[in-house]
């Protein structure tokens, strides 16, 4: 030990803490539920707006109830990959929710998007706001995961 | 707490690395590992055989599909040995930058 100098002592503890970080970017959900989520959406803006409401209620309800099994089982944000397993002492234990948050922020988004369309007029306002909220959950789920994972520091 | 212990066979520095990796997962899979640390199949292997030789990391060998997919996890001694190692190395580091009068003689 006597014989390690500082900067070597220094780069070791750098290389060591580069490795943990890079794992600690392997946080995440996988691309399958984004867009698993993203068709959820659409099929659930489809009922909303062509089908009776106790159909579209429960179809809510089943897709709630789906989503809670296998969010129990991603939602940590451990297993991105099928690659890699994160400590939960790297990942963290506010995952979970940041992505219920968001998923709330969505519904709210789809809400005020179907509104404003329909307050300009436009035919399946529901439809079109869902398919929207769709694609930015599809196309931009992981990152947006990201970006509020480092606001919120998870 | 931590023992500051130095320890000669997680030192150099793609072992430490490889080690440092392990410890932020509960397992990663050969392939993950060889594309973090760029390292060749069989480099990997020997870094991974030596470990696993010191009791410092487990593997398991699974079947997935037709592919046999290597898996490894770092045991508790390997994360003892590791969490130790770094306390030495953290030591070594605040010995050099504690003011002249403070270091031991």
């Amino acid at each position: 030990m006597d014989n390690i100098a500082p900067e070597q002592a220094r780069s070791a503890l750098d290389a060591a803490d580069r490795a943990r970080r890079q794992v600690a970017e392997e946080v995440g959900l996988p691309r399958g539920y984004w867009w698993g989520m993203a068709a959820g959406w659409v099929v659930l803006g489809v009922l909303g707006a062509e089908t009776p409401s106790w159909l579209a209620g429960m179809a809510t309800a089943a897709f709630g109830a789906g989503h809670s099994v296998v969010a129990s089982r991603l939602l940590s944000g451990r297993r991105r990959t099928d690659q890699v397993q994160v400590s939960a002492a790297v990942a963290g234990r506010r995952i979970p929710l940041v992505v219920v948050g968001m998923l709330l922020a969505l519904v709210a988004l789809t809400v005020l998007a179907a509104l404003a369309l329909d307050a300009d007029g436009a035919g399946h306002a529901g439809i079109w706001a869902s398919v929207l909220v769709a694609a930015i959950v599809g196309f931009g789920g992981p990152e947006i995961l990201r970006v509020l994972c480092r606001w919120v520091r998870a | 707490m931590t023992q500051a212990r130095f320890d000669e066979l997680i030192h150099p520095s793609t072992r430490l690395t490889l080690v440092a990796t392990l410890a932020a997962a509960d397992w990663a899979e050969f392939a993950f590992l060889k594309d973090r640390l760029a390292l060749s199949d069989s480099a990997l292997s020997k870094q991974l055989a030596t470990l696993e030789e010191a009791g410092y990391i487990a593997t398991e060998r699974r079947l997935s599909g037709t592919r046999r997919k290597v898996r490894a996890r770092l045991t508790d001694a390997g994360r003892d040995a590791f969490n130790g190692h770094i306390a030495a190395l953290q030591a070594i580091v605040a010995e050099a930058t504690a003011p002249a009068e403070q270091r031991p003689v």
